[in-house]
């Protein structure tokens, strides 16, 4: 006992300022608070990408943003959202969480760690400055099709930083997946079997191993366009013999995995939540730690249901289909079992409750738009449109960002040691949740009304620019939500209530120790025999109290 | 203040009470709730398995839906201190097997009825009635359609055709990606460079139909629009023997007047009806086929026929003379 409380990393004098410090830590949980921090400023840049479309788009004809200025917006606003936003930041819960979770001291590699942010952070910080390159940056969409993103249709450096910033972000993600995985799988509390790690590990072990499969995919796909843009190869430039279409795949075997890689560890955290407020045990332990596995596996089949317009042989069109609803199952599995979970509880209406109920409630929406874009003779109809636009913004805003801030809620206390403000947390979720539905709920009646994707401008009037109107309305709404969570962090930070070890009365690991932790997380560890740690330690005291 | 659950039933009621008010304005003119009213027997195909996949979509919101609101409800707090637990039920393994097991049935139900109407939509009728579909080539550009007919015609963004006849169109591009879409006639398919994809159409009324490109292809996406103008036999055999002598005319509204202005005033493109280079037939041909600096290589792919008229079209109609000031 005596030596465990000796293991402070010596530190020296030069590195013990503010900032140095911090520059220099290889701490998981100041790692983490990084990484989180730095999405969130991300996410504040990408919804602002968002809200100067919405204006655009407000009415008809509308010339507030020019046309080229408008494809820069979405192409970096869809970046942005998915590289620097909810990727990093649930690298950033992962690296805060998943040590504590599993009773560790520290991740396994910690200075690959440190490296993993900067590389992001870096990463980011050259897509956004990509904006002041010759023509500006990157306007192919956040996809980057060739021949539209070959050198000759998109002249100029900011198709290049685009295709370096990846680079970095790739490289960020797999070092830090590689390092969860090597954490998760070999430094667990003693007793803490694969049936007792708490369900988010699980979504980030699922997470983690995605990443490390998919990555190097896109790395190949967006090297090989960087050879045909600066070298002169010609890949994918039909014009001398290359192929566009296999561009495609190589980005979809990517990025429909990449998709999955945003929902779980969502999908994670709202399986913590859930039974933590509705004071019972999740309801089929075993059935989601198994589906989580499921669509991951699952993930990687799918990526043709992309590119149903394409013209793939029928075998190939329908091979994707139905591969496509097989996915629907486990994730129906999931969400029946969260609805199982909140029955017959005693269920608390705390704000991290609320989005992990809004989660349900909104992503079930885009769960089942994807079986009309999954049965691909529907998909060709409204592919392309804004009914994609409204499904994938249910899933990766309903879901992935309900998510996020349901964690923020509920690990706020743990991480910083002051709870989030319930009144304006509540304000703040309501806000979100109104304006979420009012602006992406009419995107998809516009989506079959015949409206595309990525136009700047459009000339109808009537119900078309009323949806429109009504959809930016919405974006107004969600940004004065999130405005209001701004402001509960500062007033947080100077005058919340200070937490205890466990204010929530919670289930896993974390809640054991101090809040915030020490450098070393832990003094001493239970030995574990359940999924619910704490709660076990919880009863026990309860009994020998009693007794 | 009253209880957090009473706050969200209200607000829950009044979301429930707008969507329902903008849903019955809407419905008064299919205001977006499914696909537009289909012209063509494929997408009318398209448009029933839209239908049955919503039956089986609206059942399944509405019992989540339904459920989550009433364990919300009935479940609630009720001022119970965080420590009254629920029963520890760890799941059941019977309930967990049917709620999977049912969505398998449901998803089952749907793939086999729209394989069912897969073959209508997707193959060319043989029409042997008729001689065989009528087949058009579909040419993609940055940011406008050709169509060649059969005679060897050409339109730029107005496709004419025939009603009651099945039209098969074969679909490529000669820049950058695009997507054939006319939403009342059937899907979209892709117009990628180097490949060909076709779909097919057999409008069922006189009419013009809307278009537009639904692949992301550059600055002028937004105004890559096409029209499908269906007409009676008779007309459609009067307007084929009539294209060539409009064809300059239409090459420069598509392919030409979108950037550089109607008159050639100049727009997102640079002014150009006082530039000497129209009249100039070689460099200008140079120009439109390779493209230069942000001009897209428009003319890619035309025929020596094409690029005559234009040049024409431009000396006679949109060149007004250098300006003495320049």
């Amino acid at each position: 006992m005596a030596a465990r409380a000796t293991v402070e990393r010596y530190r020296p004098d030069w590195r013990q300022g503010r900032v140095i410090s911090w520059a220099t830590t290889t701490d998981h949980k100041r790692i983490g608070i990084l990484y989180i921090a730095t999405s969130l400023v991300f996410f504040a840049a990408g919804g602002i990408l968002a809200l100067l479309m919405r204006a655009q788009l407000a009415q008809a004809n509308e010339h507030f943003i020019t046309r080229e200025s408008y494809n820069e917006l979405f192409t970096i606003h869809g970046t942005t959202m998915i590289f620097l936003v909810v990727v990093p930041i649930f690298a950033g819960f992962a690296n805060y969480l998943v040590p504590l979770m599993i009773g560790a001291r520290d991740v396994a590699f910690p200075r690959l760690n440190a490296m993993s942010y900067w590389l992001f952070l870096f990463g980011g910080i050259t897509l956004y400055l990509s904006f002041f390159a010759k023509y500006g940056a990157s306007r192919s969409g956040w996809y980057g099709y060739p021949p539209l993103s070959d050198s000759f249709f998109s002249p100029g450096n900011g198709q290049d930083l685009w295709i370096l910033s990846l680079h970095l972000l790739s490289i960020s993600s797999l070092v830090g997946a590689i390092n969860f995985l090597a954490t998760i799988h070999n430094m667990r509390a003693p007793g803490m079997s694969w049936m007792r790690i708490p369900l988010f590990v699980w979504s980030i072990e699922i997470y983690a191993a995605l990443l490390v499969l998919v990555l190097p995919v896109l790395s190949v796909g967006l090297t090989l366009l960087l050879l045909d843009r600066q070298a002169g190869t010609h890949f994918f430039i039909p014009q001398n013999g290359g192929n566009a279409i296999l561009y495609q795949h190589f980005f979809w075997f990517f990025g429909h995995p990449e998709v999955y890689i945003m929902i779980l560890p969502a999908m994670g955290i709202i399986s913590e939540v859930l039974p933590v407020f509705s004071r019972k045990p999740i309801f089929g332990y075993k059935a989601i730690a198994f589906s989580t596995v499921a669509i991951g596996f699952y993930s990687m089949l799918v990526w043709a249901h992309h590119m149903f317009s394409v013209g793939l042989p029928n075998f190939l069109n329908v091979f994707f289909m139905l591969s496509s609803m097989v996915i629907a199952v486990p994730t129906g599995v999931k969400i029946f079992n969260w609805l199982a979970t909140t029955w017959r509880g005693n269920l608390i209406f705390d704000t991290a409750m609320l989005w992990a109920l809004g989660f349900i409630a909104v992503f079930t929406v885009g769960g089942l738009s994807g079986i009309f874009l999954a049965a691909f003779p529907v998909d060709w109809q409204v592919t392309d449109t804004y009914y994609v636009v409204a499904h994938m913004h249910y899933v990766l805003f309903g879901g992935s960002v309900f998510g996020i801030f349901a964690g923020l809620y509920y690990w706020w206390p743990k991480i910083f040691g002051r709870m989030l403000g319930e009144r304006l947390g509540k304000a703040h979720f309501w806000l979100v949740f109104l304006g979420f539905n009012l602006t992406f709920f009419p995107q998809h009646m516009l989506g079959l009304l015949g409206m595309p994707r990525r136009i700047f401008t459009y000339q109808e009037h009537g119900l078309f620019q009323a949806y429109n109107l009504l959809s930016t309305i919405g974006s107004g709404v969600m940004a004065l939500g999130i405005l209001l969570f701004v402001v509960n962090v500062i007033r947080t930070s100077r005058a919340g209530v200070r937490a205890v070890n466990d204010p929530w009365l919670a289930d896993t690991l974390e809640w054991y120790t101090t809040s915030p932790p020490p450098p070393h997380n832990f003094e001493t560890l239970p030995y574990i025999t359940s999924a619910r740690p704490v709660r076990d330690l919880r009863r026990r005291l309860a009994e020998a109290g009693r007794a | 203040m009253p209880p957090p659950v009473r706050r969200k039933t209200i607000v829950l009621v009044l979301v429930l009470g707008a969507v329902l008010a903008l849903a019955s304005v809407a419905h008064a003119g299919n205001g977006g709730f499914a696909p537009l009213t289909p012209h063509s027997p494929n997408a009318r195909r398209i448009n029933d398995s839209y239908v049955w996949i919503s039956i089986f979509a609206g059942g399944i919101f509405v019992l989540v839906e339904g459920t989550l609101l009433w364990f919300v409800v009935r479940y609630r707090r009720r001022g119970r201190p965080r420590t009254v637990e629920g029963p520890q039920i760890h799941g059941a393994t019977r309930l967990e097997l049917i709620w999977t097991g049912i969505p398998v049935l449901i998803l089952a139900a749907i793939a086999s009825f729209v394989f069912y109407k897969l073959p209508g939509i997707q193959d060319v009728p043989a029409a042997k009635a008729e001689g065989g579909p009528l087949r058009i080539q579909v040419n993609a550009h940055q940011f406008y359609w050709q169509f060649t007919y059969p005679d060897g015609s050409i339109s730029i963004d107005e496709l004419h055709a025939p009603v009651n006849r099945t039209v098969r169109v074969d679909i490529t591009s000669q820049d950058v990606d695009h997507s054939w879409w006319v939403p009342e006639l059937g899907g979209k398919f892709d117009a990628i460079p180097g490949h060909r994809t076709h779909t097919w159409f057999k409008a069922d009324q006189l009419g013009t139909y809307r278009g537009r490109c639904g692949e992301f292809c550059g600055v002028f996406h937004a105004e890559m629009k096409a029209v499908v103008d269906v007409q009676t036999r008779a007309e459609y055999t009067a307007w084929l023997s009539s294209a060539a002598s409009d064809l300059g005319r239409s090459e420069w509204q598509g392919a030409c007047a979108k950037c550089h202005g109607p008159q050639g005033e100049g727009g997102y493109g640079p002014k150009i009806s006082n530039n000497a280079l129209l009249t100039q037939a070689q460099g200008l041909e140079q120009l439109i086929r390779n493209g230069r600096n942000k001009m897209p290589p428009v003319a890619r792919g035309w025929s020596d026929e094409q690029v005559r008229s234009l040049v024409a079209y431009l000396k006679q109609k949109v060149y007004k003379g250098t300006s003495s000031g320049g």
